[in-house]
């Protein structure tokens, strides 16, 4: 039927609803309810027959191609963001939700700060571990984030001996007097913690740093320890995650992800901090291995390439 | 560091009963990590040892068709090497076995049947390199036919223990533990690890005959005790056959030299303590006198000392020296001299066995670049307690009566007795062990504990130099009982808030901002640049701090700026193909002028940078968005008095914070980018500091509508933009209740006047303007421009 005969049709079936008055009161409901089924049988096929007729104008087109043919390709202009910074915030993201405060570190630092308040003996060889650059004046450029615990302890010690705790998240820039290659930078990003308490310990310690990785990762995780050493906790060890479904585990591979340990009393000393009333912990970790895992990137120089080609996928 | 499991299961039984995975996985967390692991016993499979029963040179080669016995029906093999020869005993890589020495890698070599100069060849006879125990290649390995074992056919890794896992310790966790360094110390560990008390090993005892040798140690801190002996030996060049001892060190990765030094390396591997072999009747004769004094002093600045490697030292005041009657004939823990050192001729032997302070043997490693297994251990801090014994077994290994034993122990060290109490541990491992679990834990390690009720008094043993406070023991408690065996728990937080960060929040605004709104690449550029980059744009390299050991010369100058950075990485980009970008970077910036903070250490600034490819305007309009979206809709541009170098200062103005403009010319010229260049750079801190400042301007709308009008003014030239838009926003809201003000176009046909048009909306917010009305305003306007401004409407 084309659309004018439809047309006809409804017209005549609206007539026809006048003779419903003309029928005995018990016929009239079935009758009007027939008409009615008719209408709407019309009015679909009405519809339908003036999209078809609407459409017969409109060229198909090809909906996998960029633009139509002849028209130029739209742009659309997209910003990037550094995928360390993304990485790191949604890091201290998951920190702040735990109630953590963030402080960042600094990128020139002193020796005091970067080994004597971290209890390393001076002329110790773990110091030779961090291979440190040195400015003539014999400032450093901090070999990892813990140079900001000093700091960290002295700013929010009022709130611990207000009754309350020492909770802190520090991001921040490190530099390694280490040769550049697919796995080593000079420069690269961590993220420390410190968390004191009257009642911390090495269980909550991992507890904490367990659902800090199942949130980060979205599942639920084993985790493992390996001893460390490091001179400003006691005990000290390495934790190691159970590779995440994400990044292809199969619940048989680990991953070393950071160093931590209760904080020595004599950094909480340095610090004016009570080591026999007051516990810490403190771990710290790197960035950029998060987002290598998670981009699948294999080569660390990237980062700092400023790279358009490598920016624009983030 | 490399550590064979047989020899740990030799001196614990208990670790003979455990899987050898399970093994592995507990020494990886309860001791240290475990890198890697190698199966000697899969690496040496099908290597049997073999007699040579003929032997024939194919003429004009060097090869020589063997008849082998492999102990059952003979075999052909076809042998190059020199030594090869009638009744020899071989060591035979049979068809399909891996050579050794490929064994592990990416391209295994699997040993086949072939021809060789047409005689058939049925796999090979081994040389030590191919075995992978040493780095000889001159011939074939040849074995002692008198060793327990060896017949045709028996396998080559049962006689010489090879059936073994190797592990590979990452012994950068163990720098504070001397006495892991020594597979009785590692042994210790385990035992201790699978809860069974160590069983000490004993050592030998040497009586002490003090009248030939005397020993002065100048300070104690430099040498806390020096024991020696003086014996009867001649060296013997090293074994023509393949001995136990130079599987023993090739297992430990070392090499067999010579008798004497394979016996000191042994020792040293087994309980940690380094030794040193002097030759007695060179040492006597350099010091010049008849009865030898060893003197260990530090060095005199200037001082100098061949060494036994030949290499000639200038030794400082740091560096600790052995000394004959004050001649200098080593250099303390690091390496023996050339005037003392043993060779065919010696006939007696000093044998030295000492400890030395590790931060002056860790600053003479790095000064004279000797970094040997013996100056590895010494820079741990070996135990003083660990001399004699190691000297009398090496005393006794070496089966010579000694002429002579002296002991110098200056300073015998007091090992401290630690108190803590149950509660102690477990309050900060998170635990409820209990009090014999403790005791037991600690003693299987060789620490003596008195127990008092809940308390103990612990003392530990000489060879644990790492001991000092209680959290020291708490650790070795926790560690040896596995860290994994804690019970996981949460801090115990009150709810409260965490801080917020307002430079870090800001930050993050920014970054929204730039990069999801103006489309901006975020970069992430090094904090050290060249001088050379400085120079080029213009800063002082001498405001820069320095490093003074950086990795290159493009690395050496802390970055006072991001600009240059960000201009170097725009050129790489253009260069790169790319056209249409603009990168921008938020990191820390000084330089020496910006002064010390209370901390003393350099003031440091937060800077933003943004790069456009563009004029003046591009980088303004940048700003401005940016500005606007953070709420801070007035703030002022001036003319550039100060302002960096790199910046065209005829196209560049300064705010109150930061710098906006072109790169001149010459900049971009010699970074070799061909378009223009704008930026901006900011010091975020001193944003943020203005930000709050500033209240968002109160926003209003009509419910009437509005109308747009557009008027375009002739004006002189010099006119001021800002202040033309200023005027007819004044005299529009003077008029009206809700208003905006927007540019249209900037014209110039000739340089005596310029046309700025506008747009003009405008409603009223209680009723719908009037064409009358409309008119009214329009004129009221245009005339307030007109008288001011002198200017026409067009």
């Amino acid at each position: 039927m084309t659309i004018e005969e439809i047309k006809k049709k409804l017209k005549a079936l609206n007539g026809e609803y006048a003779k419903i008055k003309d029928l005995p009161k018990d016929e009239r409901k079935d009758f009007g309810a027939k008409l009615n089924e008719e209408r709407e049988k019309l009015e679909r096929e009405l519809k339908a027959a003036e999209e078809t007729a609407e459409s017969e104008n409109i060229e198909p087109i090809d909906i996998t191609a960029p633009a139509a043919l002849n028209e130029e390709i739209p742009r659309i202009k997209q910003g990037s963001k550094h995928p360390l910074m993304t990485e790191l915030n949604r890091v201290l993201d998951i920190y702040s939700h735990m109630g953590f405060n963030i402080i960042e570190a600094r990128q020139l630092d002193d020796e005091f700060h970067m080994f004597e308040s971290l209890n390393f003996p001076e002329g110790h060889p773990a110091r030779d571990g961090y291979d440190t650059f040195r400015t003539e004046e014999g400032f450093i450029p901090p070999a990892h984030t813990s140079t900001m615990q000093y700091r960290a302890l002295t700013k929010f010690k009022p709130d611990l001996e207000a009754g309350g705790q020492i909770a802190v998240v520090i991001p921040g820039r490190v530099f390694r007097n280490e040769d550049v290659d697919a796995t080593h930078e000079h420069t690269f990003y961590q993220c420390e913690g410190v968390f004191v308490s009257e009642d911390a310990t090495f269980g909550q310690m991992l507890g904490v740093l367990k659902n800090l990785f199942e949130n980060y990762y979205g599942q639920d995780l084993k985790i493992k320890t390996q001893p460390g050493y490091f001179p400003f906790t006691e005990p000290s060890c390495e934790l190691l995650i159970e590779k995440p479904k994400s990044l292809g585990g199969k619940g048989d591979g680990w991953l070393e992800m950071l160093g931590c340990g209760m904080i020595h009393p004599n950094v909480l000393k340095t610090a004016g901090i009570d080591p026999e009333k007051y516990k810490g912990f403190a771990w710290g970790g790197g960035i950029d291995r998060l987002a290598m895992l998670k981009y699948g990137l294999n080569d660390v120089r990237y980062f700092e390439s400023g790279k358009l080609e490598f920016l624009e996928e983030f | 560091m490399k550590i064979s499991l047989n020899e740990i299961k030799k001196l614990v039984p208990k670790a003979a009963e455990v899987e050898t995975d399970e093994l592995v996985k507990l020494i990886g967390s309860r001791l240290v990590e475990v890198e890697g692991t190698s199966d000697w016993s899969a690496k040496y499979n099908n290597i049997y040892i073999v007699k040579v029963v003929a032997c024939e040179k194919v003429p004009n080669t060097h090869l020589s068709v063997c008849q082998i016995d492999d102990g059952k029906d003979g075999v052909q093999v076809v042998c190059g090497a020199p030594n090869v020869r009638e009744g020899m005993f071989a060591v035979w890589i049979a068809p399909g076995a891996i050579v050794p020495q490929t064994f592990g890698t990416d391209d295994e070599f699997e040993i086949s049947s072939r021809k060789l100069q047409g005689h058939e060849s049925n796999g090979m006879l081994a040389g030590l390199d191919e075995l992978d125990l040493g780095d000889d290649h001159s011939g074939i390995v040849e074995i002692d036919p008198e060793m327990p074992g060896v017949k045709s056919g028996a396998s080559f890794a049962e006689v010489f223990e090879l059936n073994d896992v190797i592990l590979d310790i990452e012994n950068k966790s163990l720098t504070h533990r001397p006495d892991t360094f020594g597979l009785i110390g590692f042994a210790r560990e385990v035992s201790g690890i699978l809860g069974e008390k160590f069983n000490e090993p004993k050592f030998s005892e040497l009586a002490l005959d003090e009248e030939n040798i005397d020993i002065k140690i100048s300070d104690p801190e430099i040498c806390a005790r020096y024991s020696c002996a003086v014996l009867d030996f001649a060296d013997e060049p090293r074994s023509e056959y393949l001995t136990k001892d130079a599987v023993f060190l090739a297992k430990a990765g070392m090499k067999s030299i010579s008798p004497i030094v394979d016996v000191t390396n042994i020792l040293m591997l087994i309980t940690g303590q380094p030794l040193h072999a002097f030759d007695y009747d060179k040492f006597v004769k350099v010091g010049g006198a008849d009865n030898p004094e060893v003197i260990v002093r530090t060095a005199r600045d200037g001082e100098k000392l061949t060494l036994l490697d030949g290499k000639e030292i200038i030794c400082d005041e740091n560096d600790i020296l052995i000394t004959s009657n004050d001649v200098p004939v080593a250099l303390a823990g690091a390496m023996g001299g050339e005037n003392t050192a043993i060779d065919a001729q010696t006939k007696r032997i000093i044998l030295e066995s000492a400890t030395f302070s590790l931060y002056h043997l860790r600053k003479t490693q790095m000064k004279h670049g000797i970094f040997s297994e013996a100056i590895t251990r010494f820079t741990k801090g070996q135990p003083a307690g660990m001399t004699m014994p190691t000297l009398a077994e090496a005393v006794k290994a070496l089966g010579s009566e000694p002429l002579a034993v002296v002991d110098c122990f200056p300073a015998k060290p007091e090992q401290p007795v630690i108190s803590l109490s149950l509660s102690d541990i477990n309050s900060l491992l998170g635990t409820s062990y209990d009090a014999d679990t403790v005791v037991s834990t600690l003693e299987n390690v060789g620490f003596n504990v008195e127990v008092d009720g809940t308390n103990f008094h612990v003392k530990s043993p000489f060879w644990r130099t790492d001991i000092h406070i209680k959290e020291d023991i708490i650790e070795e408690v926790g560690r040896l009982l596995g860290y994994d065996n804690i019970p996981l728990d949460f801090a115990k937080r009150p709810f409260i808030g965490a801080k917020e960060d307002p430079l870090f929040t800001l930050k993050n605004r920014v970054r929204d901002i730039l990069s999801d709104r103006l489309a901006a690449n975020e970069v992430l550029t090094y904090s050290f640049v060249s001088e050379k980059l400085q120079k080029t744009v213009g800063e002082d390299p001498e405001d820069s701090y320095k490093i003074v050991n950086s990795i290159s010369p493009k690395l050496q100058c802390f970055r006072q700026s991001i600009a240059p950075s960000l201009l170097e990485k725009t050129a790489m980009n253009l260069k790169a193909g790319f056209k249409d970008f603009s990168l921008y970077e938020i990191n820390q910036t000084t330089k020496k002028s910006l002064g010390l903070n209370s901390e003393n250490v350099p003031e440091m600034e937060t800077h933003l940078c943004f790069v456009a490819l563009g004029d003046f305007y591009t980088a303004k309009a940048a700003l401005v968005a940016l500005f606007q979206n953070l709420g801070l809709r007035e703030f002022a541009l001036s003319e550039p008095e100060k302002i960096p170098d790199y910046y065209e200062k005829k196209h560049s103005a300064t705010f109150k914070f930061g710098f906006v403009g072109e790169i001149k010319n010459k900049v971009l010229k010699s970074l070799k980018i061909d378009q223009k260049v704008a930026v901006f750079e900011l010091n975020l801190e001193q944003l943020l500091e203005i930000l709050p400042k500033t209240s968002q301007k109160s926003l209003k709308f009509s419910r009437f509508p509005s109308v747009s009008r557009d008027i375009t003014l002739k004006l002189k030239p010099e006119i001021a933009f800002e202040d033309i838009q200023k005027a007819l926003e004044a005299a529009l809201a003077k008029n009206c209740g809700i208003t905006k003000v927007e540019p249209v176009s900037l014209y110039q046909k000739d340089k005596k006047t310029k046309n700025l048009s506008f747009t003009l909306t405008f409603a009223s917010e209680d009723h719908t303007l009037s064409a009358d009305e409309i008119s009214a305003i329009m004129k009221k306007v245009e005339k307030s421009v007109k008288s001011d401004f002198a200017a026409e409407i067009v």
